[in-house]
């Protein structure tokens, strides 16, 4: 029999990430009023989803299922689709970036990078949604920068926070439970 | 290639998206600029009365107003800007402005718009304020009952007009 890429045991664990990264959106706050301060905590689940399920694609289906929970919850103010393809591309760049990186979450530094660069996913959806649908010119010039600097601290931020809890979870042990129950 | 080469690879990635993003943007506002009369920078809101162009929105003017936020019910997020009565009572005055006076804010790219009276506008219980986006837009929001959720708020907003009884 074929074995198949995921297995039931790590798709559940996606869907849990997924999950979480929902309940995030909705329960956890900052008083931060910068765009993309909610990076923080989503960048820090995909990384550890991405180290729990060490496969290529993992952090896409995080992106996906959560884009497709919060497109039903009604998250986001520039409707479904581009929620459903913010989320989803969270997941998408950061897959690439591990793929370009041939690394996993367990580095600080690749864990950064990775946050910078799933967050930017979110940035680069959202600003091409803009052109297409011909929204109208940034009312602040140079608000765009502004936007693209946030998007990377809080990534690399989001980053961080996901290494910090991988490092925890070490350290508690559910490595090494995980791979009993595999 | 080793790791320090995939590192540097990734930071030049993030550099050309930066200069393709902000290349994109300058070339927008080139081509807005070009169209737009002097007195409509690109990005800038136009304001109407009774069909005439009085003056345009600019970001050069955010500095004369005060900062106005509050907390949204639905998600919980701040939305922070400027109320859209500083901004009227700034470019217009009071003498354009009677508490029957209409108030429509639209965003042609999304058609949406939203009629409010001065009254309401004027109220600032009601935190009728423009919240900047993250893309660099401007989205009308309130707390008025019927228009204090996402669906309800405007958008990319690009011109705001004013009609007296």
């Amino acid at each position: 029999m074929k074995q198949r890429y995921f297995s039931t045991f790590q798709l559940i664990l996606l869907a849990l990430f997924s999950a979480l990264v929902i309940v995030a959106k909705i329960a956890l706050r900052t008083p931060l009023q910068m765009s993309g301060h909610s990076g923080i905590f989503w960048m820090a689940i995909i990384i550890v989803g991405a180290r729990v399920v060490p496969k290529l694609g993992a952090s896409s289906i995080i992106g996906v299922t959560s884009g497709l929970l919060a497109s039903f919850l009604g998250l986001g103010d520039f409707g479904a689709l581009n929620t459903f393809l913010s989320y989803a591309m969270v997941g998408i760049s950061s897959d690439l970036m591990l793929w370009i990186l041939h690394g996993n979450t367990d580095n600080a530094v690749i864990a950064v990078i990775v946050g910078i660069f799933g967050h930017l996913g979110k940035f680069l959806t959202k600003w091409l949604f803009g052109i297409i649908t011909g929204a109208p010119i940034g009312f602040v010039a140079l608000g765009l920068l502004r936007a693209f600097l946030s998007y990377v601290i809080f990534g690399a931020l989001g980053g961080l926070l996901g290494w910090l809890t991988l490092q925890a979870l070490k350290r508690a042990g559910f490595f090494a439970y995980l791979a009993e129950k595999r | 290639m080793d790791q320090k080469k995939r590192i540097l690879l990734a930071g030049a990635i993030m550099i050309v998206i930066l200069g393709i993003v902000l290349g994109v943007d300058f070339l927008q506002r080139q081509q807005a600029a070009a169209q737009a009369p002097a007195d409509m920078p690109p990005g800038s809101i136009p304001i109407f009365v009774d069909g005439g162009f009085v003056a345009s929105f600019v970001p050069d003017d955010l500095s004369q107003l005060p900062a106005a936020s509050f907390v949204d019910a639905e998600e919980g997020k701040t939305q922070d800007g400027w109320l859209l009565c500083d901004v009227l009572l700034f470019y217009l005055g009071e003498d354009n402005l009677q508490d029957q006076s209409q108030v429509t804010v639209s965003s042609s790219t999304r058609e949406k718009s939203k009629t409010l009276t001065w009254a309401e506008v004027e109220n600032k219980e009601n935190n009728v304020l423009f919240d900047l986006a993250g893309r660099g837009t401007l989205k009308l929001v309130s707390t008025i009952p019927g228009f204090d959720i996402r669906d309800s708020w405007i958008q990319d907003v690009d011109k705001i007009e004013i009609t007296s009884p």
